[in-house]
């Protein structure tokens, strides 16, 4: 975990109010796990807290990371309006738990589920899934055409099969990511999602069997992002206990909490 | 490590601090997590979470909800009760050369007494802080808070119990004379000191929905937005009294610290100022002296005689 001023090195528009903001800075180097986030200080004065964002990809090599974030409010209106050049304050990488791409074996059917902005997360988990030579499916929702992202820059993984789902059919197959989860022949051995609650919590009661070692990453509104201020809990499956999401998650196993 | 500055230093009753500046209560957990970043040694004090008799889980969420200059929060008083802090998190604490300030809370007066029995005996607790004002919880908290007689008795059957110095937080939840009349009130039953202020009541509306953001649908204002408030409620209980005074609300520079020195308080705490720049305490720590500096007053205790001949 660190804190540091990194670099805008691009900030792109890639769908509807949808962004890609590329950073450079030291803070890169700790970036090690898919489902991990950056705590992004927002330019003004006027705004206490920071802004939770999922790291969409790495490039060690290069030394950059890769975020992309949906214009909701003010925050992210903001961070819009950054410019190659400009500097952003960010804290991270935060979260103990990511997704466990080491895990899945060569020959698995390893499936991801995104949901709009959940997506992100998820190509970063494919992308180091595929170097270990995994080859996944992913089925991606998004309200409709214009909403869509990362279509191609999945198609381009190799082995990996896209579904795209929007929900008022104006691209891809109508209908939500749990029809596709649903059309499925067999259970995945792996399933890894993230997207809105609704969607998460679908998708745990779908996709429940005992094959599937399934995990989910939770978005809770947040104070201090390191465990300090107790915002961001949820309760465990069997009710004795909590976790915090921004330091014990994101990524939880299926039941670990209540979703 | 930060080099020892003499021109800093403070001494409180049970509270013998490097430098006038402390985390605020709920916003530092017990400091587990900012150990990560920066050497606690450097603090001042440190206020650790409200603690109460048995663990809380605390309230739904959405739990906190930005606002203009400020923020929300609607914990609930979570915290793994006395026991498990003193048998855990107090001994971590320990590890580090800082006095700790134990925020205490609960729905009875029996409760409040319980957590300080259990507490008071740990070797780092330099001093208690009373939480008789936390907007977010249905039982107690703000009903000690509001009334000057429940208050004081609070206080003291605290003080009958306690080993180490009393210090009862007020809240900002209550008319000017009825401030005057609880800070008088907890003085002649014995406490210690004071610390103001702790959070106002507020609400937001997703414009979109209808519905409140935070789903306790209150919660409590933090933040520069009440910095105003703090300074007028420090200003105006410096007046009636001469007892020590932690004061807090929307600290975020050492600029800000002056200021609160200057309007009567002794010591200050950071809350929300810690969410938005973790390194923040140690920050204004470091860029203190050259405020004393400008000012051309030797020590910190300066400013607050200063201030209070205002
Ligand atoms: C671990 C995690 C990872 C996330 N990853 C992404 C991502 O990769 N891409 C993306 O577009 N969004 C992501 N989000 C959601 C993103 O944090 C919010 O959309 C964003 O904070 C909204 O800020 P705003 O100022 O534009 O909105 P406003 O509504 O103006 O924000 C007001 C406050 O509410 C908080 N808030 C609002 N919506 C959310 C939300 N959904 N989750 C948490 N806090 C919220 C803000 O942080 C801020 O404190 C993630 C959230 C979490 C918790
Ligand atoms: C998330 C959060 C949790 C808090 N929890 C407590 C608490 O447990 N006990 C308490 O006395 N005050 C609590 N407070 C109040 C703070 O200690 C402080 O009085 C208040 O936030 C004003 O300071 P600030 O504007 O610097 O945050 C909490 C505040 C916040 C923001
Ligand atoms: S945001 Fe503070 S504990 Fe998770």
């Amino acid at each position: 975990m660190k804190n540091e001023q990194m670099m805008v090195v691009e900030n792109k528009t890639i769908a509807a109010k949808t962004h890609e903001l590329t950073l450079s800075g030291p803070l890169v180097d700790a970036i090690d796990q898919p489902g991990t986030f950056l705590h992004v200080a927002v330019p003004g004065d006027d705004l206490v807290l920071r802004r939770p964002i999922s790291i969409a990809a790495v490039d060690q090599d290069v030394g950059t990371c890769t975020i992309v974030y949906k214009e909701m409010g003010v925050g992210t209106g903001r961070l819009a309006r950054s410019r190659a050049g400009d500097q952003l304050e960010m804290l991270g990488p935060l979260g103990e738990q990511g997704f466990p791409v080491e895990k899945p074996q060569v020959g698995e059917d390893v499936l991801l589920i995104g949901g709009g902005v959940g997506v992100p997360p998820l190509y970063y988990a494919a992308c180091e899934l595929v170097k270990r030579g995994v080859t996944v499916s992913v089925i991606l929702g998004f309200q409709t055409a214009a909403a869509i992202f990362y279509e191609r820059e999945f198609h381009e993984l190799p082995g990996c099969d896209v579904r795209v789902m929007t929900d008022d059919g104006s691209n891809g197959h109508p209908g939500t990511v749990v029809d596709a989860l649903n059309e499925r022949p067999s259970p995945p051995d792996w399933l890894f999602s993230c997207g809105p609650r609704g969607m998460l919590r679908a998708i745990e009661t779908h996709a429940a069997h005992p094959k599937t070692n399934g995990y989910v990453s939770l978005e809770e509104r947040m104070g201090c992002g390191i465990g300090a201020c107790f915002a961001c809990v949820c309760e465990t499956g069997d009710g004795s206990s909590y976790r915090k999401i921004c330091r014990e998650g994101p990524v939880f196993a299926f039941k670990e909490v209540v979703l | 490590m930060m080099e020892k500055e003499p021109r800093l230093q403070v001494t409180l009753p049970g509270l013998t601090m490097k430098n006038p500046v402390m985390p605020a209560s709920g916003c530092f957990a017990f400091g587990r997590e900012y150990a990560e970043l920066f050497d606690l040694s450097e603090l001042g004090a440190v206020a650790i979470k409200g603690t109460t008799g048995e663990a809380r889980f605390g309230n739904p969420t959405p739990r906190v909800a930005e606002t203009s200059s400020g923020m929300l929060n609607a914990i609930g008083l979570q915290n793994p009760g006395a026991q498990a802090v003193r048998d855990e998190e107090l001994p971590f604490l320990a590890g580090y050369d800082v006095p700790v300030l134990a925020n205490v809370s609960g729905s009875t007066p029996e409760e409040y007494v319980e957590v300080v029995q259990t507490l008071t005996d740990a070797p780092n607790v330099g001093a208690f802080e009373l939480n008789i004002s936390c907007p977010n919880v249905k039982e107690g908290g703000i009903q000690f808070g509001t009334d000057p007689d429940a208050a004081a008795a609070l206080t003291a059957a605290v003080k009958q119990v306690s080993t180490k110095p009393v210090y009862v937080k007020l809240s900002p939840n209550v008319t000017d004379v009825n401030a005057i009349a609880l800070a008088l009130a907890v003085e002649a039953a014995g406490a210690d000191g004071l610390s103001l202020i702790n959070t106002l009541l507020g609400m937001r509306i997703d414009a979109h929905t209808g519905k409140p953001i935070l789903a306790n649908e209150k919660g409590g204002l933090s933040g520069p937005a009440v910095k105003p408030v703090a300074l007028r409620m420090i200003h105006d209980v410096r007046q009636v009294t001469n007892l020590p005074i932690i004061g807090m609300g929307g600290i975020q520079s050492a600029e800000d610290v002056i200021e609160f020195l200057f309007a009567g308080a002794d010591a200050v705490a950071i809350g929300t100022a810690n969410f938005t720049n973790p390194f923040v305490c140690p920050t204004i720590i470091r860029e203190l002296p050259s405020w004393l500096d400008y000012l051309a007053m030797e020590s910190v205790g300066d400013l607050r005689q200063q201030g209070v001949n205002i």
